[in-house]
């Protein structure tokens, strides 16, 4: 492992080593904090010293142990990191933050807390609801965050800690979506590949080093000339965590070009920034609870007709799909997802709306089901062209 | 599918009030029908333990509980047509069935513009509004009327956020619950202004005051008429409850709920003064320790039964807790109050979890219901389409037995002498679905259920030696 390499070969190495990073700072004695979900507010965590930490699963790797503990129902994706948690995986890790974000994480965070017995395991109570009661509840359920975090690296958290934080994470939006540009020439400048390794692995780094590896990305991917990939179908992929390249890579193997998403590996969390001109815990309530678009937030049709609420609800894909010049889009999720998959049938409306082709698809978070993947995506990539 | 419902025979119940509770439930579903068609009262979807009840019966609003309806239909065996539209759709079957079944009913009913054929008991009404619930309990409270806005745009939605703080054995829930208090009293205030609004009517607060009074006293007495089962030989089981629990998730704030629970009462302590037993020779005593009921097979209670096995206490729908025990602060506020109420509800256990290292409120409740019921083995049902009441059983059963173990361990006997107790505890996952007959087979389910027969059996015969 070369560990001077810049840009797209250290992307390499941190997604294929993922946590190794992380691994060496907890050497350190740095403290590092594992989240699972986007809900969970990663600035509180960097403006009290320490390192949040996106869990990942592993397709390739059966759920052993994992299921001795928690019941089969529980979301793939979520009983696989579980699974890699209690199999020591992640064992650099002091602590967890668990936000209110679905079932499969509320009802299972006894069971993480005491398999894992870390010594800092918060639950953050995300409201379901958007309105003026849920920002003030959230307000306070923010602050009890905070002095949890307080309380477990054992110094307070200044209002310029957080304002602080806030800039570095939205710096970190920011060259985020400045990658998402290399998407847009027609085939794209970036595989869809590329894109999801690159935010996984900034997803394990440090906001400083995870702001300095976008910038080697941008440096290095901005003086191509030609795109690695040829001219294919334009694909955007909707769906909830996608913590991996191979879904990517199934596509662009089979000629598409994966050009645009709304997942939470992806837009969903990487483009709603902090409004920093507001106080720092008011403005993280107002991109936790209204700015990131999960179905798991309830929005109320005020229209009272169908057609004006899925064009409100999911008009962050109508825009993505018009900037990004999209041909078709895959729905992929996984079994037992309930906050998504009630919307299947809303988010297909949506599609026949605005002439988008759409394959849905729903998965067990296995490689074993690829090659049943790529029949249904070819099929899919024939029937438009 | 019709004629296997008119050879299916009714299932026995030990209680004369569980065999009430089906022309009851007949009744309430007809009693919609009535208002849809009589067009006085206003009708809404909603969904139980939502602390609401008092406040719909003040505001004389007919509420539908979709979730007993689908329940309905699996208990009929006649929610797979309906799950298989829910399908057609989009909808994945491994969602919560409940949800699949009511939303593949409401879009067929749309569809057609009268109910669907046969629908079981005449059918589930259009409603006027839906109330739906973003709790920490339930995902599908919140996703399932919303999607059913597809086939009914024009119904609106109100959603209650219930949230309760989750158990943190380092941190006392008192810290947090103010906040948590004051959020549920403006939900809740949200509700009755949407009430008001969608029924032209304003809230009587002192009949609210009143049906909260008949509410609390019902609680407590639902709780002192339950303890009853402590009896041995065990007047009443689960099976029995799992009728009985009608009024009180979905009755709640009536006079029909506080007498029903009188006359059940009653009939426990005469059952009980005759030494009568919900199995005549009891031999094992059972805990129902999570999980909902599969409802197309509640006759396994009764093969348990044919084995000597009684089940005097249930987790599942046992959803109060007596409000005399309730750490709450007093308050005058009838909205205030049932914010204190849901607050006190959930973290009725975590007092005594937090006192166990490694401990937590569900692990307390089960050991609370093992000593004081007397209970000899734990039964659990997992059912595929519902994270939440299914999530973590597992767990807990893990918990269980570090404390149940299969060696002779010390306790602390009469006269504060240590004893040498046999405390092992069996424990029985049973797995299907709640309305999804397709993931049931009778015949497995017997056979687990006479091989964890023989694990008590031999206990038994071990203890007696």
């Amino acid at each position: 492992m070369n560990k001077q390499s810049k840009g797209m070969a250290k992307v390499e190495r941190y997604y294929e080593n993922y946590g190794s990073r992380a691994r060496e700072l907890s050497a350190e004695g740095k403290k590092v904090i594992g989240y699972v979900c986007s809900f969970a507010p990663l600035e509180m965590i960097t403006a009290s010293g320490c390192i949040p930490f996106r869990l990942r699963g592993d397709i390739h790797e059966p759920i052993t142990k994992g299921d001795t503990l928690l019941e089969t129902i529980v979301c793939p994706y979520y009983r696989s990191c579980f699974d890699l948690a209690v199999k020591h995986r992640y064992e650099f890790l002091s602590g967890m933050v668990i936000p209110h974000a679905c079932d499969s994480m509320v009802r299972s965070f006894s069971v993480w807390s005491y398999s894992l017995n870390l010594p800092y395991f918060q639950f953050v109570n995300t409201p379901s609801v958007v309105k003026d009661s849920s920002f003030e509840f959230f307000n306070e359920e923010l602050k009890t965050y905070k002095k949890s975090l307080e309380e477990f690296v054992g110094k307070k958290i200044t209002d310029d800690d957080l304002a602080g934080a806030i800039q570095l994470h939205n710096e970190n939006r920011n060259k985020a979506r400045a990658v998402y540009e290399f998407r847009k020439p027609d085939p794209p400048l970036i595989t869809g590949q590329e894109l999801a390794k690159t935010l996984l692995a900034c997803s394990s780094l440090p906001i400083e080093e995870s702001n300095r590896l976008l910038d080697e990305v941008l440096e290095e991917v901005g003086q191509r000339k030609k795109s690695p990939l040829g001219k294919g179908p334009r694909i955007l992929i909707d769906g909830a965590c996608i913590d991996n390249a191979e879904l990517a890579g199934l596509v662009e193997d089979l000629g598409a070009s994966v050009v645009a998403d709304t997942i939470c590996n992806g837009s969903r969390d990487y483009w709603p920034k902090v409004d920093e001109k507001k106080p720092p815990i008011e403005a993280l309530a107002d991109r936790y609870l209204d700015k990131l678009n999960c179905p798991k937030t309830y929005r109320e049709n005020k229209t009272g007709n169908f057609e004006e609420d899925i064009k409100a609800r999911f008009a962050d894909i109508g825009f993505t799909a018009k900037e990004f010049q999209v041909d078709g889009a895959i729905i992929y999720l996984y079994r037992y997802c309930d906050p998504f998959g009630f919307e299947v049938p809303a988010r297909k409306a949506y599609y026949e709306l605005i002439h988008v082709p759409l394959l849905h698809l729903e998965d067990l978070y296995s490689a074993g089901t690829i090659g049943q993947l790529r029949t249904r995506i070819q099929a899919f990539l024939e029937m438009i062209g | 599918m019709a004629e296997e419902q008119k050879k299916r025979k009714k299932r026995k119940t030990a209680t004369k009030a569980a065999a009430s509770i089906g022309p009851m439930v007949k009744e309430s579903i007809t009693s919609t029908i009535r208002a849809r068609e009589e067009g006085k009262q206003k009708i809404a979807y909603t969904f139980i333990v939502c602390q609401h009840d008092e406040i719909l019966r003040a505001m004389d609003i007919v509420p539908v509980w979709t979730e007993n309806y689908s329940g309905i239909c699996g208990a009929k065996r006649d929610a797979e047509r309906f799950l298989q539209r829910a399908e057609s759709l989009g909808f994945s079957r491994s969602l919560c069935t409940y949800a699949l079944c009511g939303l593949g009913f409401d879009q067929w009913r749309e569809e057609l513009g009268e109910m669907p054929p046969d629908a079981p008991w005449g059918g589930q009404v259009r409603p006027d509004f839906m109330i739906s619930s973003g709790q920490i309990l339930c995902d599908p409270r919140s996703k399932w009327y919303q999607a059913a806005q597809q086939f009914m745009p024009d119904v609106p939605i109100y959603n209650i956020d219930l949230p309760y703080p989750l158990f943190d054995p380092k941190r006392d829930h008192r810290e947090v619950w103010g906040y948590y208090h004051r959020y549920i009293v403006k939900e809740l205030r949200g509700l009755v202004s949407f009430l008001e609004e969608q029924t032209g009517k304003k809230m009587d607060y002192d009949r609210l005051r009143e049906l909260v009074d008949l509410g609390d006293r019902t609680w407590n007495l639902i709780h002192e008429t339950y303890e009853l089962r402590r009896a041995v030989p065990c007047p009443m089981g689960t099976g029995d409850a799992m009728n009985t629990m009608v009024p009180m998730c979905f009755m709640m704030g009536t006079q029909e709920a506080y007498d029903f629970y009188l006359d059940l009462n009653k009939e426990l302590k005469e059952k009980i003064a005759r030494g009568e037993g919900e199995v005549e020779e009891e031999k094992y005593r059972l805990l129902w320790g999570g999980g909902l009921p599969a409802w197309y097979a509640l006759n396994d209670f009764n093969y348990f039964n044919s084995k000597g096995a009684s089940f005097p206490a249930e987790t599942t729908y046992r959803m109060v807790v007596p409000l005399y025990e309730m750490d709450i602060p007093e308050t005058n506020d009838p909205i205030e109050h049932l914010a204190w109420r849901w607050l006190g509800y959930w973290t009725f256990w975590y007092e005594k979890a937090r006192k166990r290292p490694g401990s937590e409120p569900d692990v307390e409740r089960l050991i609370q219901y093992i000593e004081d019921y007397k209970i000899d083995g734990v039964v659990m049902h997992e059912a595929f389409s519902c994270r939440t009441w299914h999530v973590g059983l597992i767990w807990q059963l893990h918990q269980l037995a570090k404390i149940y173990k299969p060696i002779p361990v010390l306790v602390l006997g009469k006269e504060g002498k240590k004893e040498k107790k046999q405390r092992e505890l069996p424990s029985l996952v049973l797995e299907s679905d709640i309305i999804d007959i397709t993931s049931y087979s009778e015949v497995d389910t017997r056979n687990k259920i006479d091989a964890f027969i023989e694990t008590l059996e031999s206990l038994r015969r071990a203890r007696a030696a």
